[in-house]
């Protein structure tokens, strides 16, 4: 099917308008419907998360958001257009590593997407440094890929598409293959990047407290199909040793286990 | 070192054994290592040399374009996949040398009988090699590719191609070695191709004119050819897949 972007009525304050969003895909079995009903906004600036267990379809919602799929019923409208193709307005971190050119240094995955955007090579290669400091990584912008650990990989990733200047960054689990502590840093790094560009945030994540330390506002997935059971609001959560955070987190977790479900968990075990 | 060993059993045997002593079939190390000087020398090992390389870069370069169209054809269309797979489980067992005799009977006796018998050799491996080398790219690095805006051309020629760059320097380095064979054994069939004589017809006169050390020496030639080809090939591997940490074992 065609993928045209249709141009409906821009809503003022909302850039992502998600209603009754239905997702699924075809298996050798049929049609199977991972997301039953999807319906949530972001607005400007704001960091969205979304949140569920393992196979919910927030993958596949997020994806849908970038375009590389299509609702079977609903609508997904950003910025005024749905029916969306795969564009660098919505540019994507995926959780894989290897989502880097490994033909290509740091510097220039970071610059390559800019000139195929029509950045002129020094603008671009400029742009590209500014984005690589901000990741930093500015030691080692002539390094290429193979050389990186799996964090800095990230960051790269990081780096590539928010020099896009995207409408919004959206995120599928980018620290899911990391270990602890890199990912609660780069949770921090995020958080002090995207509050320096000014980015409109779509996370998908399946931690509670990566909802919890990145988010404004948490769009809780459960259920199978998944629905949207709720959008909880955590902008002055805290830090995590707070009884407000510890708060927020049994909520979100009752949330979660709505269901025979209680897979949304961080790896503590219980 | 092993070659040192080598060449001295191999004087041993020209300087001892009945067959070794006998001057019109063995040549010595020395002996052959004259007649390479004086070939080299008076230009005629470097001309056939050069003779056939030049067919080999040609047939080569024909095949391997052939094979690319073939095999962007087959990623973009399910019947031109179809098609290909076909094509390529007939014709690949197929010997390049096996196509000299029709090649013959078509084109007469000229370089376009040769050089369509070293495409024929070259195309295969390398659409097989290619068509896996893009079957098997990273879906991520395509879907980035896709969400920065390419547009489906420069996806095949921005990220495919170079994704699959290792399966296409093995396809390479195959097409090559079944393209050398497959030349020197039909310019042994062949005699001259095109005017001046290659590297197998250098073989083919020393043989008429019992010049066996020529013989050995043309060998010698072709072996090291072997050689140099073989560390052109790493050099490039060296420059591209290792450096940047794509090499499958």
């Amino acid at each position: 099917m065609a993928a045209v972007a249709v141009a409906v009525t821009p809503e003022a304050g909302v850039l992502l308008r998600a209603r009754g969003v239905q997702l699924g895909y075809w298996t050798p079995g049929g049609f199977t419907l991972a997301v039953a009903d999807a319906t949530f906004s972001v607005a400007p600036r704001e960091k969205v998360i979304v949140i569920g267990p393992s196979g919910c379809g927030k993958s596949t919602l997020l994806k849908a958001v970038a375009g590389f799929i299509h609702p079977i019923a609903g609508e997904i409208i950003v910025a005024g257009r749905s029916t969306l193709a795969p564009g660098p307005d919505r540019s994507v971190v995926f959780q894989e590593f290897d989502q880097l050119f490994p033909w290509r240094t740091v510097l220039d995955n970071v610059a390559y997407p800019l000139r195929v955007n029509g950045w002129k090579r020094g603008a671009a290669r400029d742009r590209a440094r500014e984005f690589v400091e901000l990741t930093s990584l500015s030691h080692a912008g002539d390094r290429y890929p193979h050389e990186l650990s799996g964090g800095m990989k990230q960051r790269v990733a990081i780096a590539r598409a928010l020099a896009l200047d995207p409408a919004m960054l959206l995120m599928d689990e980018p620290f899911g293959s990391l270990d602890m502590l890199t990912r609660a840093r780069l949770q921090q790094e995020l958080n002090g990047i995207i509050d320096r560009t000014n980015t409109t945030l779509l996370l998908v994540t399946h931690s509670m407290d990566e909802a919890l330390t990145v988010g404004d506002r948490v769009v809780v997935l459960a259920g199978a199909p998944s629905r949207v059971v709720e959008v909880v609001d955590v902008r002055d959560v805290g830090e995590p040793d707070t009884p407000h955070y510890a708060e927020a987190r049994l909520h979100l977790r009752s949330l979660l286990g709505v269901r025979h479900d209680r897979e949304a968990d961080d790896g503590h075990g219980h | 070192m092993l070659l040192a060993i080598f060449v001295g059993a191999w004087a041993a045997y020209a300087a001892w054994s009945e067959f070794g002593q006998n001057d019109l079939l063995f040549a010595s190390p020395l002996e052959t290592a004259q007649a390479f000087w004086d070939g080299w020398r008076d230009g005629s090992l470097a001309d056939a040399t050069w003779q056939s390389l030049r067919i080999l870069l040609l047939g080569v370069g024909i095949g391997a374009s052939i094979a690319v169209l073939f095999t962007v054809v087959a990623t973009l269309t399910k019947v031109g996949e179809d098609a290909l797979s076909l094509l390529t489980a007939i014709m690949n067992p197929l010997p390049g040398v096996a196509m000299l005799p029709l090649a013959m009977l078509w084109f007469g006796l000229s370089t376009k009988a040769v050089l369509f018998t070293l495409a024929n050799a070259t195309i295969w491996p390398i659409a097989i090699n290619l068509t896996s080398g893009f079957k098997t790219a990273n879906p991520t690095i395509l879907a980035v590719g896709r969400n920065i805006g390419l547009s489906s051309v420069r996806l095949v020629s921005d990220v495919l191609a170079p994704a699959a760059l290792p399966n296409a320097i093995t396809g390479l380095k195959t097409a090559w070695a079944f393209g050398w064979r497959t030349l020197i054994a039909a310019e042994l069939v062949f005699g001259v191709v095109g005017g001046e004589g290659g590297l197998g017809n250098y073989i083919n006169n020393a043989k008429l004119y019992l010049f066996t050390p020529q013989m050995f020496a043309a060998l010698v030639t072709i072996a090291l050819l072997g050689v140099v080809f073989e560390y052109g090939f790493t050099l490039l591997e060296r420059r591209t897949i290792v450096k940047w940490g794509m090499q499958r074992s």
